[in-house]
């Protein structure tokens, strides 16, 4: 007779996947909710944390890395898609996953953003958007609307239209996009895991309120609504969808397979010994 | 779908009710480092003692549940009226400089939908079982409201206090 108990797999829970590190962002702001959906949808797929690496740009959220128990590089500004786009060429096994903010992503890093989106690599890259330069205390970033006066630099407004992330990402080539609110964590961590489960570069705004020097964003959770449509695989149907809508509607909006870019593929022989002898003085 | 539709059995019932309690103990904790951080020693405080209330809820209900399997559900299968559990508090509703007086305020409005929604399972789940348990928890809850409200009263601050920083982070010319 087998006296052996019954095997229940072990359930990880979201704060094993959090640091003894506490956040030091302002309490109200949407970037806790985004660290609760992460761990949420990490502890959901049950990756081991020496598996997940976790790579940020500069800024308020780019500090989430140090929040968490997985692998973390707080990198620099605007170029946390390139490290992981050299991070993952060189372990693709690891679960990569970036994040920053609206100005570290889109206009420092904005570059790094069009063309990592068209290269389709597999990683999650995760946009923490408060429409404004948190640590720096309050400018214009490239989500602001124009004509936001509160900031001492742009008194009468920064006068430039606002980049729209989503379109910003399907124009480029992105294979998932997808807009969530930190005022719903649990939804975000569903569509994280969508984002993390889905095989190439993954794009999730997620909108998140900065009570400091933007408050009136607390308002947006009177004010964000599911898109009521389903994911569509079509570019123009999602382009569309996208130039309709008022920017306050979450869901996954696109999803479609496209080739996932991943140098070595063909098999990586490479002696790391050959690139430091380069460097030998 | 009413909540009743959504919760079928008492093992569903009571996997939904650790879940209410657990979330609400988890951020009752996470405001309590927000404020530890920014240095806010009395709310840092009331805001342990409530997660240390929700948390015995939390083992309370557990003990109900010995001996069964619950339902594991993925946090975003239990379909709340709200966006979190009725318990959790809201993370846009604090304030570095919030008093005593406005925790109290938030812990009270948790309390309030969770006896709501324990009520509204009471009286209309069709598993007479799930409806006495319910029942109870709801009773438990308009207690925790009560204390909470003797609390507030014999608090020196007030929750209609405005907050005013003298220092505010952006000051625009």
């Amino acid at each position: 007779m087998n006296t052996e108990p019954e095997k229940v797999p072990i359930q990880v829970k979201p704060k094993d996947y959090k640091s003894a590190i506490k956040p030091v962002w302002c309490p109200g702001c949407g970037d806790f909710a985004v660290l609760n959906a992460i761990t949420k949808a990490l502890a959901y797929l049950g990756l081991p944390n020496e598996q997940v690496a976790f790579i940020t740009g500069i800024g308020c959220s780019s500090r989430i890395a140090a929040y968490t128990s997985l692998y973390g590089f707080h990198g620099v500004h605007g170029r946390a898609l390139a490290l992981a786009g050299g991070l993952k060429a060189a372990r693709k096994d690891l679960t990569v996953l970036v994040a920053g903010g609206d100005g570290d992503g889109l206009s420092i890093g904005g570059n790094h953003f069009i063309h990592a989106c068209r290269r389709n690599m597999d990683m999650t890259y995760i946009i923490m958007d408060n429409e404004v330069y948190g640590m720096t205390k309050g400018q214009a970033s490239p989500t602001t609307a124009s004509d936001w006066t509160k900031s001492k630099l742009t008194p009468q407004g920064s006068g430039i239209r606002p980049f729209q992330p989503a379109g910003l990402a399907l124009t480029s080539g992105a294979s998932f996009i997808a807009r969530g609110f930190t005022g719903d964590p649990n939804g975000l961590a569903r569509m994280l895991v969508a984002a993390i489960k889905h095989k190439g570069f993954s794009f999730v705004q997620a909108m998140s309120p900065c009570p400091t020097f933007r408050p009136e964003q607390m308002n947006w959770k009177h004010q964000v609504k599911p898109f009521a449509e389903e994911p569509t695989a079509d570019t123009i149907v999602a382009a569309q969808r996208i130039q309709a809508d008022d920017g306050m509607s979450t869901g996954i909006i696109f999803k479609r397979e496209y080739p996932v870019f991943q140098p070595g593929n063909g098999g990586g022989t490479h002696d790391v010994s050959l690139f430091e002898s380069e460097f030998e003085i | 779908m009413s909540l009743a539709d959504k919760i079928t059995s008492l093992d569903s019932f009571l996997a939904w009710s650790v879940a209410l309690e657990e979330e609400a103990a988890d951020r009752h904790d996470e405001l309590a480092d927000m404020m530890d951080i920014h240095n806010n020693p009395e709310v840092t405080e009331t805001f342990r003692k409530l997660a240390h209330y929700s948390r015995l809820h939390a083992q309370e209900i557990r003990e109900h549940s010995i001996g069964r399997r619950l339902p594991v559900i993925a946090p975003w299968d239990f379909d709340w009226d709200t966006m979190e559990g009725p318990e959790t508090a809201d993370i846009g509703d604090v304030n570095y400089l919030m008093n005593t007086a406005h925790a109290l305020k938030i812990a009270m409005g948790n309390e309030k939908r969770a006896h709501d929604f324990y009520y509204t399972i009471s009286q209309e789940s069709p598993d007479p079982e799930v409806r006495k348990l319910a029942g109870e928890f709801a009773l438990e809850e308009k207690e925790h409201l009560e204390l909470l409200e003797k609390w507030m009263e014999a608090c020196s601050e007030s929750a209609e206090e405005e907050i005013f920083d003298p220092d505010p982070p952006h000051m625009p010319e």
